[in-house]
């Protein structure tokens, strides 16, 4: 079975709120095409939360941006579809695309630091969101209610809402990016490394209240980041990603206890676990592909240390393995027992 | 941001004061006795006259005492008297030619700052088309331009070979021959009204900044400005005070409009190409992005966001401009015959009109030094960043 159309399954027969497939883009650049998404498959469901981990560079933050359709200029849909509610959204005019962002999909950016214009007023680029999307528009007491309540909900001060973004600490400048996020009543968010730049407690707090939020209001989440143990507190499902492609699929609790792609595995035992099943440590050497001019056959192959000949010549689909878990590797089977006969 | 005024305040008098002191010993002292010469050097006056008319001119006291007396007066509002054109007080002369040196840079220096942050913003949102390069490269080919030279080609070419608008001065003698006013009367009227309007159209379109509803913004912001004009329109056709004035008034604006022209040709590349970059600078920005997701119009995100933001230079840049006004408003003035202060500057410096040429250096000092005042508050102003912070 092939890449299309596949983890429906995986959200329990629930119709899908997004359902991404076969996306393929690319960057156009001077030194030619950067193969920075390549036939990436997954669907998400209501008020579920989804991981997508990999190194970086690996194109997380290109998957994101091409749900709101927001890529940089330069890149490229070669393929594939973005199906929101059953609408796809590469399909809509720029101005059709507009209605659905912020108040269908809207995100948390990497590096939100630098998310706020400096100018404005921290409520007032609130605002002007709702302004945009509530129809009918909000009247201004309810605006303002709404506001407040939006900050009390990420734990601030509403008189906060007042302030210039620069008189904000990272921490709260953060908490009013969700804040933000959350005006529209969007059914997704997206949060691309939301508290990598914050301090260890503050980026357990954020992501905790994240959580509860999004259990609360009942809202699908898309977490991004390159640490799993930072995914697998908060998320329902987890898409591994590597070079580009989405190497494995599934819920997150089958994943960790049985990682069926290498690169899983590798970046599992990386992370030290009480819990799971003990294994010796492997570590994962080289660096990551130049996605310009990816390797032939599984894009993993350079850096895996269990690559067969068919591994260098041909390229893995995405194979079921588990009932509702997905590998793109030839040896999917045997993945975590050959971690135990490593030299 | 009030303490921070203040001290820029104090550093801009003691400031002054240096300069004026420089000022006044290098223009007093340089020439030494060939001032004393020129206006009573005549050998065939005789000495007690000659003694009298040096009193006069307050040149028989020693350097120290003149200029204790000189900076003693001029706190206190008073010149002294121009040599040249005794006994008229320099207060008065500076008093008529400042305000159209004033009106004609101002009206210069806000239309192509206008112009060229308009002309940038465009050419930074919409990036590549076919428009840019024609406009980027005929505004850097103005802005290299010769000023004299240009001023004479335009003056040439729209005065000489056209016909169209004067060559040069402030008014035209034929016209005013039986004139019921004095000129400076009907040009400090249309100072004022023109001022009043500018400041009506630009509470206007501030207004239209801050709504958020589009109908309405666009009711401000056309409405608004019909409005003023209406106005402005009523003020001179309409009322009696308008009515009486208006062709002369229109006359001292006809000959306005080739300095201002030259001018703001000149100089607006400059800040197009400031604005440009700033603003694709700015539009590469994490928060561009965001306005982007939040599924803002591109209008608004190109003017409220981008521009806005990219605004911050353009303001900075505004510090040289006063200074290029300075300089370029002596060469204008003179190309043109534009009776204001840098006329002044050039005709009481070769006649050594002492008293004039210090009174005309010390407003130029001053109108310097309030033009970079004027940009530190303005810059507090746009970014909020400066505003609550003690030291700039
Ligand atoms: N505008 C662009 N032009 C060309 N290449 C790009 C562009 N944007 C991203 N890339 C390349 O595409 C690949 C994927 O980038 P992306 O930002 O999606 O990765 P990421 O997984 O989010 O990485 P990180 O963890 O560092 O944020 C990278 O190799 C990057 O260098
Ligand atoms: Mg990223």
């Amino acid at each position: 079975m092939t890449a299309d159309r596949l983890p429906v399954e995986v959200s329990g027969g629930r119709a899908p709120l997004l359902e991404v497939s076969g996306l393929v883009l690319r960057y156009d650049t001077e030194v030619g095409e950067v193969s920075a998404v390549e036939n990436v498959s997954f669907s998400l469901g209501r008020a579920e939360a989804m991981g997508l981990v990999g190194e970086s560079g690996c194109g997380k933050t290109s998957v994101a941006l091409s749900l709101l359709r927001l890529a940089p200029d330069n890149a490229r849909y070669r393929s594939g579809s973005i199906l929101w509610e059953g609408v796809d959204l590469l399909g809509l005019s720029d101005q059709q695309m507009r209605l659905y962002r912020w108040a269908e999909i809207s995100m948390v950016f990497q590096g939100a630091m630098n998310a706020w214009n400096p100018v404005y007023r921290v409520g007032e680029q609130i605002r002007e969101a709702m302004y945009q999307h509530f129809d009918p528009p909000l009247s201004k007491p309810e605006t303002n209610q709404r506001l407040d309540d939006l900050f009390r909900l990420v734990g601030l001060d509403p008189a906060v809402q007042n302030r210039y973004p620069h008189e904000l600490s990272g921490g709260m400048r953060q908490r009013a990016v969700i804040a933000m996020a959350l005006s529209c009543e969007p059914k997704l968010i997206i949060a691309d490394e939301p508290t990598t730049a914050l301090d260890v407690i503050v980026q357990a707090q954020i992501l905790e209240e994240l959580k509860e939020i999004q259990e609360d209001l009942g809202l699908s989440i898309l977490y991004i980041s390159h640490d799993m143990a930072v995914i697998a507190q908060v998320t329902d499902t987890i898409g591994v990603m590597y070079a580009g492609k989405l190497v494995e699929f599934g819920p997150t609790r089958e994943v960790f206890r049985r990682p069926r792609h290498p690169y899983s595995f590798l970046l599992l035992s990386s992370i030290p676990s009480v819990t799971g099943p003990r294994r010796r440590p492997v570590s994962l050497e080289g660096t990551p592909p130049n996605l310009l001019a990816p390797p032939a056959g599984c894009r993993f192959h350079p850096r895996c240390p269990w690559a067969t000949e068919q591994c260098r010549n041909d390229e893995p689909p995405m194979m079921q393995i588990g009932p509702s878990q997905w590998a793109a590797c030839w040896n999917a089977e045997q993945v975590p027992e050959m971690g135990d006969q490593l030299p | 941001m009030i303490r921070y005024l203040t001290r820029r305040l104090v550093q801009m008098v003691l400031l002054f004061l240096v300069f004026l002191t420089v000022t006044w010993f290098l223009l007093y002292i340089l020439p030494g006795d060939s001032v004393a010469l020129k206006y009573a050097g005549n050998p065939n006056i005789p000495p007690e006259a000659r003694e009298v008319a040096l009193e006069r001119l307050g040149l028989d006291k020693p350097v120290l005492i003149q200029f204790r007396d000189y900076m003693f007066n001029f706190f206190q509002g008073d010149l002294g008297v121009s040599f040249n054109q005794y006994p008229r007080p320099v207060v008065d002369i500076i008093g008529e030619r400042l305000p159209r040196t004033l009106v004609l840079f101002l009206t210069a220096l806000v239309t192509y700052y206008w112009a060229g942050f308009v002309a940038g913003k465009f050419l930074a949102w919409r990036r590549g088309n076919r428009g840019e390069m024609a406009v980027t490269i005929g505004g850097v080919g103005l802005y290299s331009m010769f000023l004299p030279f240009f001023a004479f080609m335009l003056i040439w070419f729209f005065s000489v070979q056209l016909g169209w608008l004067p060559i040069s001065k402030f008014l035209d003698p034929e016209q005013w021959r039986d004139a019921p006013f004095a000129a400076n009367e009907v040009f400090m009227r249309l100072f004022w009204v023109t001022l009043l309007t500018a400041i009506a159209m630009f509470m206007a379109s501030l207004a239209a900044h801050r709504t958020r509803g589009r109908m309405l913004e666009r009711i401000l912001r056309w409405g608004g400005g019909a409005l003023v004009i209406a106005a402005f329109l009523f003020y001179w056709f309409g009322t009696e005070a308008g009515q009486g004035m208006r062709i002369y008034a229109g006359d001292i604006a006809f000959h306005m409009i080739l300095p201002v022209l030259t001018l703001t040709l000149i100089n607006f590349a400059g800040v197009m190409l400031l604005t440009r970059s700033s603003m694709l600078e700015t539009l590469r920005e994490d928060f561009i992005l965001t306005a982007r997701a939040k599924g803002l119009p591109e209008g608004m995100i190109r003017d409220r966001h981008a521009a806005r933001t990219a605004l911050l230079p353009v303001a900075t840049s505004l510090v040289l401009a006063v200074a290029t006004v300075i300089d370029g408003g002596v060469i204008t003035e003179a190309v043109f015959s534009w009776p204001g202060m840098g006329e002044i500057l050039i005709s009481s410096v070769l006649s050594e009109d002492i008293p004039l040429a210090v009174g005309a250096f010390a407003f130029i000092g001053v109108l310097a030094l309030i033009g970079h005042f004027v940009v530190d508050v303005l810059y507090g102003l746009l970014d909020p960043r400066i505003r609550v912070t003690e030291h700039g």
